[in-house]
């Protein structure tokens, strides 16, 4: 595992890059993937397609080699799109043109079973030889918009690419992390990837080398991760104790059913399901350990976008009671306390509202709200040093609301970044509106009071870990 | 540490997986855990000599390789006070195990009262060796309120396992309970990560269970360690 970061960060580095499996039909993986580097890729380009003849792609003609080793260039980095039978060939013409940085996307390894099995072997043999280091098979490969480098072999027409970002994605699943991207796409700008590595059946790469890789790149300042067992869980767990000091970590560990504890000898061996040790293990390394698709997009939101909060101490503002006892329970599920306001605070609230309006955390503006309610009451507590994040709850179908006003204090708010800041607006047409107006540009906006207040309590909970581990400064507010 | 290799290599060669208590005491003792005065017997007279020696309170434990559930087999006997409780525990010990063969009889001063936990290591097939601690004897099964760490691990890592234990009532002197010194349980868990984890090709599970805090330290009462 020495000098382990840089198997992957010679393979983002390339500046010569091959597709063996060019094929000519556009929709084809193949064909997509050939079409993606000559699109974006700066570096050159080869094609190899045993039928021979020439390509065009954007506007240039490709010849097609036959086989890599007709090329007389050097080549950094080459895919594999092949049937999984030719496969071996393939890398073995790679081994002899003396390159180590393959990507393998296709899948009938061992994943479909023991014949599968066999030539995955068979292309182990041809790795050590060689000493080629692989990424896959059975994956999607890299994605790196800012490099230009995209292996996805679906069809932009079908999966969108999101634009570059902070965050970084590594995931066991191709299919999950395509789904993902293409969400991301929708999701608000759809600024938010650094580098995506999808590693498949991790017959070289693994998830260990993906953190550290990713520990160590400085355009990444999030790390987002999809796993369903491990590799080598001993390396990942020490990598990740190190690199979540420095930027926050937070995923999916699926497979959480509760097999592996055994009937042992021992008390410990029986209380030892697998799920049990991951999930302390992953904890105690400042690994964020979320359990739906839908917790991943709020992680996106909220460490996408927020700063980290100085404590866990919380102001509420909505115009709904009920969505403010709702998020107040939320805080206490999440962790995180209602926050006592400064006198100050108390002060201007109560002389700016009427009696009715309960001006108390959380701070209850009523149905007779207005946009204006909402400046004077969102800016008390956003100023309020005994605040150290807020929620935003609006239902907009109360009559006085000027929803288009009120997007517009909320979008300024939010932009100051001193401290979290996150919204939910709850109803039917106007809610759905305002949601998109915010997120158009990154105002991460939810559809529940819940969801607003457990973000606030993800951010809250990687600001008490640095905060044990005296990691003072945190990495999110440095940017 | 040749000396713990040579044990684990005894109890090999004799056959067996699982040390016996006196044997895995003796390593935990040489590692720095804190166990109750206690001498091991092959005579009556030596075990009542024994429980003069402790000025009486002793408990005595059947040391046999066939007997591993001493509990439920009936070869713990505790709060022995007098010279003929510790005769007869002796004698019946060896007319009920007639048949099996008998190592010898541990007698142990008893260890007053206080907060039961469990300290216990197995290899994990992801993560190798793991060590956990949690609520110990009764609660054990009952609660199962344990965390894991990673061995080795440091004290730090064994404080904050500490303090993820749910049940943290019975750790802060819960009604006049004791209350548990947290840095000597943790320092205490940190030398069981390292046994495990530089004996990981011998051992397999180790269970510390009850560790006993009391208001005078934290013993180590039952000790269980069985090798691959």
């Amino acid at each position: 595992m020495k000098n382990m970061s840089n198997k992957l960060k010679n393979f983002f580095d390339a500046t010569s890059f091959c597709v063996i499996g060019a094929s000519t039909n556009p929709l084809k993986p193949g064909g997509v993937v050939a079409e993606n580097f000559a699109k974006k890729f700066p570096g050159k380009l080869y094609l190899v397609n045993p039928r021979g003849g020439e390509h065009e792609l954007a506007g240039k003609k490709y010849p097609l080699y036959k086989s890599i080793l007709d090329i007389e260039d050097t080549i950094d980095v080459a895919i594999i799109i092949v049937p999984a039978k030719y496969a071996p060939k393939a890398l073995e013409e790679c081994g002899k043109k003396s390159i180590t940085k393959v990507i393998i996307t296709t899948g009938g390894f061992s994943e479909i079973g023991v014949e599968g099995q066999k030539i995955q072997e068979e292309m182990l043999e041809i790795m050590n030889k060689y000493r080629i280091n692989v990424i896959g098979p059975n994956c999607l490969g890299l994605y790196a918009p800012k490099l230009g480098y995209d292996t996805m072999f679906l069809p932009e027409s079908k999966l969108k690419r999101p634009k570059s970002g902070k965050i970084s994605i590594f995931t066991q699943s191709g299919a999950f992390g395509a789904a993902f991207i293409d969400q991301l796409y929708r999701l608000g700008s759809g600024n938010w990837v650094s580098k995506f590595i999808s590693y498949g059946n991790a017959s070289d790469i693994n998830e260990a080398h993906c953190i550290d890789y990713l520990g160590s790149d400085e355009e990444t300042k999030v790390i987002l991760v999809y796993l369903e067992d491990f590799k080598n869980g001993r390396k990942f767990i020490e990598k990740t104790r190190e690199i979540s000091l420095k930027k926050p970590i937070m995923g999916i560990k699926a497979n959480r059913t509760e097999t592996g504890a055994k009937a042992g000898a021992s008390h410990t061996a029986a209380l030892s399901s697998n799920n049990a040790v991951v999930d302390d293990l992953l904890a105690e390394a400042g690994f964020i350990r979320v359990t739906t698709w839908g917790d991943l997009e709020d992680c996106v939101l909220a460490f996408g976008t927020q700063p980290l909060p100085a404590g866990d101490r919380v102001a509420i503002v909505t115009d709904g009671g009920g969505a403010g006892v709702m998020a107040s329970d939320m805080v206490s599920d999440c962790n995180l306390k209602l926050a006592k306001l400064s006198e100050e605070t108390q002060k201007k609230l109560d002389e700016s509202f009427p009696v009715f309006y309960s001006t108390e955390n959380p701070i209850d503006i009523t149905g007779s709200a207005t946009a204006e309610d909402y400046r004077i009451a969102l800016e008390a507590v956003y100023n309020d040093p005994s605040v150290d994040s807020v929620v935003n709850l609006c239902l907009p179908c109360i009559p006085n609301l000027n929803i288009e006003e009120y997007i517009q204090i909320t979008k300024e708010i939010s932009k100051r970044k001193e401290k979290p800041f996150l919204t939910a607006l709850v109803g039917g047409n106007e809610a759905i509106w305002g949601t998109e107006k915010l997120l158009e540009e990154d105002v991460p906006c939810f559809d529940s009071p819940g969801r607003a207040v457990r973000a606030v309590g993800l951010l809250t909970q990687y600001a008490k870990f640095l905060e044990r581990h005296n990691a003072n400064e945190s990495p999110l507010n440095q940017q | 540490m040749s000396e713990v290799i040579n044990i684990f290599e005894n109890v090999k060669k004799s056959g067996r997986k699982a040390l016996l208590e006196h044997e895995a005491k003796e390593i935990l003792k040489k590692l720095g855990l804190v166990l109750p005065p206690s001498c091991f017997v092959k005579s009556e007279e030596e075990s009542v000599k024994a429980f003069h020696d402790f000025e009486g309170n002793v408990a005595m434990k059947l040391m046999s390789p066939h007997v591993l559930h001493k509990t439920e087999e009936g070869a713990v006997v505790i709060g022995i006070d007098t010279e003929e409780e510790v005769r007869g525990a002796y004698r019946d010990y060896m007319q009920r195990f007639a048949n099996k063969e008998i190592e010898g009889v541990l007698v142990e001063k008893m260890v007053k009262k206080g907060i039961e936990l469990i300290i216990g290591s197995q290899i994990d097939a992801t993560f190798g060796p793991v060590i956990l601690i949690g609520p110990g004897g009764v609660f054990v099964e009952v609660l199962r309120d344990v965390v894991f760490r990673m061995c080795p691990c440091t004290k730090e890592q064994a404080l904050s396992a500490i303090e993820e234990i749910k049940t943290q009532n019975l750790l802060n002197g819960f009604r006049g309970m004791v209350k548990v010194d947290r840095e000597k349980l943790a320092e205490q868990m940190v030398i069981l990560s390292k046994l495990a984890w530089e004996y990981r090709d011998y051992i397999a599970e180790m269970d510390i269970n009850p560790l006993i805090a009391n208001d005078q330290d934290i013993f180590t009462v039952d000790a269980r360690i069985i090798l691959k």
